[in-house]
């Protein structure tokens, strides 16, 4: 009788460590997949690929880059604010939309264009070498919109439990208007004593 | 003649048993339950075929679509929607993915198509949704998997 117990107790000691997370085997998982890591206090990079594809979906649904003056519209990436604790860069979110949005045709990003003091002198100079060596001056970007946002935290706890909810938010302005002509927010939220491998 | 002590110690942490799992099957039932209910009687008008279809793989982790739609946006790509509907009687997590397809059945590659998962009280119900990435797009793919807890 003790024997068996012996045995049993250490069969289930040994099922108990190989169960236990700490011995996880380093493995390639599918970026974004529901098999990675999930951080209660963190914005994990499923939080980034679900929010841009909630951006684009809505841009998609709403036509609003169509009826932009240049086709395809001209956009301007402007300031996206990370205000939360969580450290990435937003740049992951704004990216994949850029990627999505050129590549199909339905915008192209201005990256040179500027309103600061140096973009303008720069453009000015450019203008005028075009114009002393008689080439045909292209016109300069013309953009349609610009596209700003925030990311935002709110955290609450209950005892060991903790809640965070991360809100995602995107504007696109009109820059001939100077009017709101599309904004959406994804809200993430996530609640857990501590991070957990797999949804 | 007596019954062993050893018998009498078996059937008692039996019962023990019996009487917990009974409470956590009142408890997980009781708490967290939805009753859900529309004021809508028939299918929509964009209601499409593959109900059956998304139904037999969503009943394969135990939860139902009670119907799909499909229809044209504003901007131009088709979107479509799926009601879930969770019968059973435990909290249902679940992750899915929307993948589009053009009329010559190719996949198209998109920012869109990414894991996104969402939870279903019992009783309850949710819209799952996914707008194409352009007007090309015709058909979907729709996978599901089940949370591991």
């Amino acid at each position: 009788m003790r024997i068996r117990t012996a045995s049993i107790a250490s069969a289930a000691a040994l099922a108990a460590f190989l169960a236990a997370p700490g011995c996880e085997r380093a493995r390639y998982v599918e970026t974004g997949s529901p098999e990675g890591i999930i951080s209660v206090n963190d914005v994990d990079f499923q939080d980034i690929l679900k929010a841009s594809s909630g951006m684009l979906e809505s841009l998609g649904q709403t036509g609003v880059l169509k009826t932009a003056k240049n086709k395809p519209a001209q956009l301007i990436i402007g300031d996206v604010v990370n205000d939360t604790s969580s450290r990435f860069d937003v740049g992951e979110v704004t990216y994949r939309m850029r990627e999505q949005l050129v590549n199909s045709g339905q915008a192209t990003v201005v990256t040179t264009f500027g309103t600061t003091p140096e973009d303008k002198q720069a453009q000015e100079v450019l203008r005028r070498e075009k114009f002393l060596k008689g080439e045909t001056v292209e016109p300069l970007p013309d953009p349609d919109f610009s596209l700003t946002g925030k990311i935002t935290q709110v955290k609450r706890s209950a005892g060991g439990t903790k809640q965070a909810t991360y809100t995602f938010r995107l504007t696109l302005t009109n820059l001939r208007t100077g009017l709101e002509a599309w904004t959406k927010t994804v809200d993430m939220t996530k609640l857990g004593n501590k991070n957990a491998v797999g949804f | 003649m007596t019954v062993p002590r050893i018998a009498i110690r078996s059937a008692l942490v039996v019962s023990a048993g019996l009487l917990l799992g009974a409470l956590a099957v009142t408890v997980v039932t009781g708490c967290g339950t939805v009753n859900t209910t529309s004021t809508r009687t028939g299918p929509a008008d964009s209601a499409v075929e593959a109900t059956t279809k998304v139904n037999n793989l969503l009943q394969q982790i135990f939860l139902t679509a009670k119907e799909v739609r499909m229809n044209r946006t504003k901007g131009g790509p088709m979107e479509v929607q799926v009601d879930v509907e969770n019968n059973g009687f435990s909290y249902k997590t679940f992750a899915y993915r929307f993948d589009w397809v053009d009329a010559k059945g190719n996949v198209i590659e998109s920012q869109t198509s990414v894991w996104k998962s969402t939870n279903v009280p019992s009783g309850g119900s949710t819209v799952i949704r996914s707008v194409a990435p352009n007007e090309e797009a015709t058909d979907f793919r729709l996978q599901v998997r089940r949370a591991d807890s």
